[in-house]
């Protein structure tokens, strides 16, 4: 299959996957099943959406969570992430040791991060679909930013126009001002490239909407405080995804999140966990790998183990003043640029890193925080010292593992297992 | 080498103390440090300071630097700290970097913790290279200039700027003379030496520099040139200030004409506009938008590819040597890039990982001398 056919290949493929995740939920529906089912209809209608623009010459966009999706939405402007292609349902892709072989071919160093390597791997295979325009993004590494130089100046791409939010590096009001421009910039180029239009009015709806998905967001976070954290991390890795993607700001989102704290109100209430034995309360600090859905049984089962929190799940859950323009503009500049998980702890200086695993640990009950130490973030890599000594002055125990997140291949799961098996009995948990 | 001057280039750059550092700060004048050629050391000198582009020659190890940095991190920023660690930076009256790359960044969170440098600064560096930049880093160096002001109870006047600007442009012009010379069938100077030159740029005062390297290409002019090369080659890269990686390569018969690198001509080729306005602009219009570019910037592959197609043109060169110090991803993703580039120009390339310290020589010189042997048809 060549040309569009191979680029909607693994969209419709998506798309088939979907369905019968869909019709598996639907024929079985037990008691999460609510909560399920949302997310895998949405995935379902953002694949299906993006086949509808290619097929029908619609206009979209490939975009990135951090760069202000409450705007995409108020534009009803269809997009998609590049590298989401890596993730079916927040396990890996069917796809993974193809498209891994895949990027050995490439000239990209194998010490370049996996995921930002498949989604270069993703264009030059040709297999995304090539959208009306695309919005780079430029933070929180050195990575992403090259991946798109690379992107931009593809064969394929060349003549996709780009725009790039340029993110400053500290958290000071003239970065948030300067952010600010950049996103009403990536406005202007938005709107010029599909002839999707901004109305103030809308985007304060989808603002406000988008606030009362962050007040049940930390609502859901407050709930993770008790002594029998409700869910697994699955379903607050699903909070972030719901909040920063395509449900940003729809009322779809917010009533998926609205049933998520009314379940887990319920399951504190009646001391009925999702994760029924809860010895070790664990705090993964980074992004989450392909291979959790491995990873996270065993730590139930084995060790009693339940993360209670990740770099993904936890932000400040800011809220936006959509009292004027400016504050909006001001707002979602702040929240995109400082309060985005992964975004916030990797970009700018190493305090952040800090203040939130000392918050975390406090606020959570942490026992103890494991760094897996992916192999493409070598901002965290240079920050490991900080992490340890933070945890050493709060009592905390730390495991730097050393992965890749997206290459099982790199550090074989059993491997990881036994480090935290030996860890554990270690220091004495469990 | 038989030019005095060219022995005194290459020791400076041979070790980080030299007797021009050690003079200055006899006379009790103070030394601001700075990573990155993004950093305007132009600021610096009108402060009456001397500018001092950090390296980590000589080192050996990381031994101190590993307890902060993982071996994920690249061993240019590794070495650096370790060396700093060691004491050897404790010259510095100040240090000054910006958001270089995810390595270098975390050089200043581990400085400000673990050394008493007083005067730490970090600023942001834009990734774009567009008119709200070159104001947003025009209010960077404008912090910059105040802060030091400050600090250091001196007054950076625009009349000094311009005085500065002026000195470091005929710096940046001399050194292009050099380069220029190299653009001859049989160049006076090999790329070793002429890197040596560069990097003692970075470490003494500019007065005395220029003067030497005046001497130097007056020397040159007369100098007879190296005709024993098997081909005229290109190296391109980040930083590399260590002139023996490439005397590696010209001993296998590679004569490197020419680079692009931040310790060659991408920090020289264009130089600061001279009057006009306020100097912090004409600065921030350089060091963001005019001067060329690493793959740090984000918009601007197609007028850094420009810029090596027209070096390989005048320079005439053969072929090209890709280096990259291993952990770097923004010469990582550019190298695909540049490999597709010089595959539909049809130039002949060649990519290797490096290490900062010198090592692996021996499969160096292989690869060298099988890319030679490929030029040669």
């Amino acid at each position: 299959m060549g040309g569009k056919g191979r680029q909607l290949e693994r969209t419709v493929e998506e798309v088939q996957q979907f369905e019968a995740i869909l019709k598996l939920l639907q024929d079985n529906p037990d008691e999460m099943s609510h909560l399920h089912i949302p997310l895998v209809k949405d995935r379902l209608e953002t694949a299906r959406r993006t086949l509808e623009c290619v097929e029908q010459g619609k206009p979209f966009v490939a975009t990135w969570f951090t760069n202000a999706p409450e705007i995409c939405t108020a534009m009803d402007l269809h997009w998609y992430c590049q590298v989401a292609g890596a993730f079916v349902a927040a396990i890996e892709s069917p796809h993974m040791m193809e498209d891994l072989e895949g990027i050995d071919q490439l000239s990209v160093p194998a010490d370049c991060c996996t995921l930002l390597r498949l989604g270069l791997y993703y264009v030059d295979a040709g297999i995304l679909p090539i959208p009306t325009a695309v919005v780079a993004l430029l933070e929180p590494c050195d990575g992403v930013t090259s991946l798109h130089e690379a992107i931009r100046t593809h064969r394929d791409w060349r003549d996709v126009p780009m725009f790039a939010p340029d993110p400053p590096y500290l958290g000071d009001e003239k970065s948030i001002d300067y952010f600010a421009n950049e996103l009403r910039e990536m406005v202007v180029f938005l709107e010029e490239h599909t002839g999707h239009k901004l109305e103030i009015e809308r985007l304060v709806e989808v603002v406000e909407e988008s606030n009362r998905q962050y007040e049940l967001w930390l609502e859901y976070s407050d709930l993770r405080r008790s002594a029998f954290c409700p869910h697994d991390l699955t379903l607050a890795m699903s909070a972030f995804a719901v909040a920063q993607n395509n449900l940003c700001g729809t009322p779809e989102g917010t009533a998926w999140f609205r049933d998520l704290v009314a379940d887990a109100e319920r399951r504190v209430r009646e001391h009925r966990p999702e994760v029924a034995h809860q010895k070790i309360r664990l705090l993964w600090y980074d992004i989450h790998p392909v291979w959790f859905n491995e990873l996270t049984p065993w730590l139930q089962q084995e060790w009693g183990a339940n993360v209670i929190q990740s770099m993904l799940t936890y932000c400040p859950y800011t809220l936006i003043d959509t009292s004027s323009e400016d504050a909006i503009w001001k707002g979602l500049a702040k929240r995109n640029l400082l309060d985005t998980p992964m975004i916030r702890q990797a970009q700018g200086t190493v305090e952040k890193f800090v203040y939130d695993i000392e918050r975390i640990v406090k606020d959570f009950s942490i026992d103890c925080v494991i760094w897996p130490g992916h192999m493409g973030h070598k901002d965290s890599a240079a920050s490991v010292s900080v992490m340890r000594d933070a945890c050493r002055e709060i009592g905390v125990p730390f495991l730097h593992l050393g992965v890749d997140q997206f290459d099982r291949r790199y550090t074989p799961v059993d491997e990881v297992k036994n480090k935290i098996s030996q860890f554990f009995t270690a220091m004495n948990l469990g | 080498m038989k030019s005095k001057t060219l022995r005194e280039f290459a020791g400076m750059a041979a070790a980080l103390g030299n007797p021009a550092t050690r003079s200055w700060k006899k006379q009790g004048r103070g030394v601001m440090g700075y990573f990155c050629s993004a950093i305007p050391e132009e600021i610096f000198t009108a402060a009456g300071l001397l500018p001092f582009r950090i390296r980590a020659t000589g080192s050996i190890g990381t031994e101190l630097s590993d307890a902060h940095f993982s071996n994920l991190n690249c061993s240019f920023v590794r070495h650096c700290f370790n060396v700093a660690l060691l004491g050897e930076y404790d010259f510095l009256d100040g240090l000054v970097l910006v958001n270089s790359c995810d390595n270098l960044r975390r050089i200043y969170d581990h400085w400000t913790s673990q050394l008493s440098t007083s005067f730490v600064r970090i600023m942001s560096f834009p990734r774009k290279t567009g008119p709200p930049q070159v104001d947003w880093y025009q209010r960077e160096l404008t912090e910059l200039r105040s802060g030091m002001e400050e600090h250091f109870g001196l007054e950076i006047s625009d009349a000094r700027l311009w005085e500065s600007i002026r000195l470091h442009n005929e710096t940046r012009r001399l050194q292009r003379q050099l380069y220029q010379l190299r653009k001859t069938e049989d160049p006076p100077i090999s790329g070793a030496d002429t890197l040596a030159v560069i990097v003692a740029g970075t470490a003494m005062p500019k007065e005395t520099y220029n003067g030497m390297l005046r001497e130097l290409l007056d020397e040159l002019r007369e100098a007879e040139g190296i005709t024993d090369y098997r081909a005229r080659l290109m190296v391109l890269g980040s930083i590399l200030d260590d002139p023996e990686y490439l005397r590696v390569i010209e001993d296998q018969g590679g004569l490197v004409v020419t680079d692009s690198t931040c310790f060659g001509s991408r920090i020289i080729w264009k130089d600061v506009r001279e009057e006009g306005g306020d100097p912090i602009q004409a600065l921030a219009q350089y060091y963001v938008a005019d001067r060329h570019s690493c793959p740090r910037t984000f918009g601007e592959h197609e007028r850094r590819a420009e810029f090596v197609r027209e070096m390989i043109r005048e320079f005439k060169v053969d072929g090209v040597i890709g280096e990259r110090l291993s952990f770097c991803d923004q010469w990582g993703f550019a190298q695909y890039s540049i490999q597709n580039d010089f595959r539909e120009d049809g130039v002949p390339y060649l990519s290797l990982e490096r290490e900062y310290i010198l090592s692996g020589v021996g499969q160096l010189r292989t690869r060298i001398q099988a890319f030679l042997e490929t030029l040669e048809g």
